[in-house]
């Protein structure tokens, strides 16, 4: 081989490597801290301070941050998606469980598992604009398109709760299945896809009609929602020892694909091409990484204690 | 190192999957899965520090005892107490009747736009030096420790239930765990109250309890062993915890209610003058003054029953329970 071409080749290679390698961010809730974890090499490169009690994490509309919520420390903490450093930090968030942006900007919304509440806020500056009361144990929540409600679930009274976010009041609870978690939109804007994590399904509410229409079997403690990123699929964690994850058709409202993926399945996250999809193993101190293709278990990666959020910038989209 | 941290987490994994979430499924109370979870956790390192006590305290009784004992019979009610208190069942029971009343208190401070200050709001580069945070949680629980140990013996009502704590003749490690149960859950209010107050990071509750419960097990060891002139004053051992049991507390009016107060860091006694070291062993246990209490002495139920009947009656007659100098 001519030295140009051999040059140009491991150019080209480290390229290639480069665009694989990245930093996934990792909250380890039980120890107060983030694993930073090189995606090409599935290695942890280190471990940065956090706060108490980070469990959810999610990315600024720009991309610009990952905003990690602090339940116990009343803080949301900002890092650099891109090397993990952290960039700053907001006090005075009381106890944020769960976070979300609402699909137009506008609203930052902070669930309060503990302490029985959600918060809204102004996503431009992280300003409170009302406390609703959501008893009891409010966990995960989904908007509609249009951005008039949040949905949350609340884990013991067995509900749905819809907020309207232009009155900032709640305007309706339904019975859902024992003991809900995730709660996700369906892309055409019609259902309400919830994990009833005290039994082993996904329940699909047709929100308009506040109904239930329809019980899709996946596996025991159904509990959390990752869009394949085709605007169609949607993974769901099965979060028990044994564990696994299914892969639910929200067209045909039908459990496609069955994955094993032990040690408590909870957050997940995407690889931009579709062939990895990372998950937090609660209950192993370990990510595991589901090879999609194979479709097993490629590898697992040892972190801390109780790993809930993960993220990583070139993600599929969230559709 | 990484293989133990594994075998730890798949007999958690473990004992959860067999035991617990199914309980937890059964009963309606998926909600509590990730407690459950930290709930074995809790009680398995429970079960290794008391194995570990074992391991390390038991043979300086056997080979340096402080007292020789002809048996061990006393004994058995304190290994009980350990068992319970180890095993969660004391714990889990303070979780229950405590956390649904600091929810509601949190809950409404919120509400009322109240946010409690935490220590790393003074000191932010807490965040930043978890060792350096540890310690000094560590060093404040202590503080508080102290204090509750102190008011425990001040306070008639107090000292009824606490006394059962000191009726033990034949202190060992095992006596550390001895307490009356309404004793426990007052000392649950008060580590509550300081946590919300200054807000003890989760992360690091298990390691200071871990700590703080070694140097009980150690400071209660029925051992001759001694730390030296200097060692004794910075560190609780077991000479200076049996002046603590005392039969016969020192004459000095400073020590009416008793010296020695400390759980872990002797400089409490040193600042607040309840300090008293002397190099000859003691007796200890109380002098009891009614048949019921000396047989109560060895008897789980009768302690907690004569505990009760005394909290009550201090209530009203405040001199009949107080300790006996």
């Amino acid at each position: 081989m001519k030295p140009a071409r051999l040059i140009g080749s491991v150019i080209l290679a480290c390229l290639a490597a480069s665009s694989r390698a990245e930093t996934a961010l990792v909250l380890n809730s039980g120890d107060e801290n983030i694993s930073l974890i090189d995606t090409a090499s599935y290695k942890e490169t280190g471990r940065a301070p956090a706060c108490k009690e980070p469990h959810h994490l999610m990315a600024t509309p720009d991309d610009s941050s990952v905003i990690v919520a602090c339940a116990i420390s009343n803080e949301l903490v900002f890092f650099d998606p891109r090397t993990g450093q952290e960039q700053k930090r907001v006090k005075n968030i009381s106890d944020p469980y769960q976070l979300g942006f609402s699909p137009d900007k506008k609203w930052f919304v902070a669930n309060s598992l503990r302490l029985d509440r959600v918060d809204l806020y102004k996503a431009a500056d992280f300003s409170l604009v009302a406390r609703v009361p959501a008893a009891k144990t409010p966990s995960h929540m989904a908007f509609d398109k249009a951005s008039q409600y949040v949905f949350v679930t609340l884990q013991e009274s067995d509900e749905i709760l819809a907020i309207d976010l232009k009155t900032q009041q709640p305007v309706w609870k339904m019975s859902v299945g024992p003991t809900p978690a995730g709660i996700y939109m369906t892309p055409d804007d019609k259902y309400l896809l919830v994990a009833i994590m005290g039994a082993d399904y996904v329940e699909v509410i047709d929100w308009r009609a506040r109904k239930s229409v329809k019980k899709i079997t996946t596996d025991k403690a159904a509990h959390n929602f990752l869009a394949r990123g085709d605007g169609r699929h949607v993974f769901v964690s099965n979060r028990s020892m044994k564990g696994s994850i299914s892969l639910v058709d929200t067209q045909t409202l039908s459990e496609v694909e069955q994955y094993d993926v032990p040690g408590g399945p909870d957050d997940m996250e995407i690889r931009a091409d579709g062939k990895e999809l990372w998950a937090t193993a609660r209950f192993a101190r370990k990510v595991q990484v589901l090879d999609l293709q194979q479709k097993a278990v490629s590898r697992s990666i040892p972190v801390g204690r109780s790993p809930h959020g993960v993220f990583f910038l070139k993600h599929a989209a969230r559709r | 190192m990484d293989w133990l941290v594994d075998l730890f987490v798949s007999a958690q994994g473990w004992i959860f999957d067999t035991l617990v979430q199914p309980l937890l499924f059964a009963a309606g109370m998926a909600s509590y899965t990730e407690m459950g979870f930290d709930g074995v956790e809790f009680v398995l390192l429970g079960t290794i520090e008391l194995s570990a006590a074992f391991v390390l305290l038991r043979p300086l009784e056997t080979l340096w005892p402080a007292e020789k004992w002809a048996e061990r019979g006393a004994v058995r009610v304190d290994v009980l107490y350990s068992l319970l208190n180890r095993l969660g069942v004391v714990p889990l029971a303070v979780f229950i009747l405590l956390a649904p009343g600091f929810g509601e208190l949190e809950g409404w401070l919120r509400f009322h736009n109240v946010i409690p200050h935490q220590l790393e709001d003074w000191l932010p580069a807490l965040d930043y030096h978890p060792l350096a945070s540890f310690l000094i949680y560590l060093v404040i629980l202590d503080f508080a420790e102290y204090w509750r140990h102190r008011l425990s013996h001040t306070f008639h009502w107090w000292w009824a239930l606490h006394g059962i704590h000191h009726s033990q003749r034949q202190m060992s490690f095992w006596t550390d765990s001895r307490n009356h149960l309404l004793d426990d859950l007052i000392a649950g209010v008060w580590f509550a109250c300081l946590s919300l107050l200054i807000g003890v990071p989760p992360g690091h509750f298990l390691g200071l309890l871990i700590a703080l419960r070694l140097v009980e097990n150690l400071s209660h060891t029925n051992t001759r062993l001694r730390f030296g002139r200097v060692g004794e004053r910075l560190i609780v051992g077991p000479l200076y915890h049996r002046w603590h049991h005392a039969l016969d507390l020192p004459a000095d009016p400073r020590f009416r209610y008793g010296c020695n107060f400390a759980i872990l860091l002797p400089v409490w006694d040193m600042l607040f003058g309840t300090l008293y070291l002397q190099d000859d062993i003691p007796p200890t246990g109380i002098h009891e003054k009614t048949s019921a209490e000396i047989a109560a002495r060895n008897d789980f139920w009768q302690q907690q029953k004569l505990g009760l009947k005394q909290f009550a009656k201090a209530l009203f007659k405040r001199n009949d329970t107080q300790r006996s100098a």
